[in-house]
């Protein structure tokens, strides 16, 4: 298992390696082609991923409190709309950063 | 930069137009375009505000012990639900500040709420609108604390528990509290600009069923924002007039 691990990672590592054939030809041709669009998408992409996992822990925690007490749904409720609605505006922050560079 | 422009913006530019330069001029800024001075935030701010006062007007006129009516009993609820939730946050003081609470959470449900309509723009969508209402937030806890325990033991508030921290705590007081109308503002315009934009991107792709399942979702998201704004500003005035028992 740890050799397959080793092998698979190494080969991931060295199958980038292209990549610096692709970027002096690109540079060159058209005098700098901007890495704002894809740069934009990863970085919305890993933050609305990491949002997406704090996400499901809260509810993962809220539907296992509501289910221990039902007597205080009300109140767990309450936490769990508050503590989704804080983690969104996490992911929104770089949703406008992204729309601050591109205009 | 061609911004698309809502009816009602081209009527106000095509009429209105002197009035909104002379507006403009009277803060000593000048429209990039001065055939066009109003934007359309300003514009459907205006539309939002009166169309609230009119609502609130007529409800006036009709307010009854004995037989309320539709009106009566919607903005009976709304004022039940945001005296409940002071009363949860701030403790005693709650119905002291409900002016401001009743007023925010009013306007800016109508204002989220106006983007649903088909020719109209919200003014949450324009990251001015949100920062104003952001910074009216911050300047009332601000003030409402001062008021309450003077400017020395607002001050004392920043400085943390223990006292042999402050230099540590009042750099990190400050910042997190210059945070809050950033993230109030960022939040609110984020999540409706975010939600007409997913709104429209999907009906670039389809116009059956899924975009009105998105607008279904910025509809509700509208609905809570426009809450969450409310529940923070409480929690901020909470924090901002607590007494150390």
């Amino acid at each position: 298992m740890k050799k397959k691990l080793a092998f698979l990672s190494s080969a991931l590592m060295l199958s980038a390696l292209p990549m610096f054939a692709a970027d002096t030809t690109a540079a060159a041709s058209s005098g700098g082609t901007s890495w704002l669009g894809p740069a934009s998408a990863v970085g919305m992409a890993i933050a609305s991923g990491l949002c997406a996992l704090g996400m499901g822990k809260a509810v993962a925690g809220a539907a296992e409190g509501m289910a221990r007490n039902p007597g205080a749904t009300a109140a767990v409720r309450f936490a769990l709309i508050l503590g989704l609605v804080l983690i969104e505006s996490l992911a929104l922050y770089t949703f406008a950063v992204i729309i601050m560079f591109n205009h | 930069m061609v911004t698309r422009e809502a009816w009602l913006t081209k009527l106000f530019n095509a009429y209105l137009a002197g009035p909104g330069n002379a507006l403009l001029s009277l803060f000593h800024q000048t429209a990039s375009n001065p055939k066009e001075p109003w934007a359309d935030f300003m514009v459907m701010q205006i539309l939002v505000a009166l169309l609230v006062i009119a609502t609130l007007f007529v409800l006036r006129r009709k307010l009854s012990v004995d037989r309320p009516g539709k009106l009566q009993h919607i903005f009976e609820l709304i004022h039940e639900f945001i005296t409940d939730q002071a009363d949860e946050q701030v403790g005693h003081e709650g119905k002291h500040h409900i002016v401001i609470f009743m007023t925010l959470f009013i306007f800016i449900l109508a204002a989220n709420l106006i983007g649903a309509i088909p020719t109209f723009v919200s003014p949450t969508q324009s990251h001015y609108v949100t920062a104003g209402c952001a910074l009216l937030a911050f300047l009332y806890y601000n003030l409402a604390g001062l008021k309450k325990n003077g400017l020395w033991r607002y001050t004392k508030h920043f400085f943390g528990p223990i006292p042999a921290l402050a230099p540590l705590m009042l750099p990190i007081e400050i910042i997190s509290h210059l945070a809050r109308p950033l993230s109030l503002t960022v939040r609110l315009f984020a999540n409706m600009y975010a939600g007409e934009k997913v709104t429209m991107a999907f009906l670039g792709l389809t116009y059956l069923v899924v975009p009105a399942a998105f607008m279904g979702l910025h509809v509700f998201v509208a609905l809570l924002q426009a809450y969450i704004f409310v529940l923070l500003t409480m929690i901020y005035v909470a924090g901002a007039v607590a007494d150390e028992h």
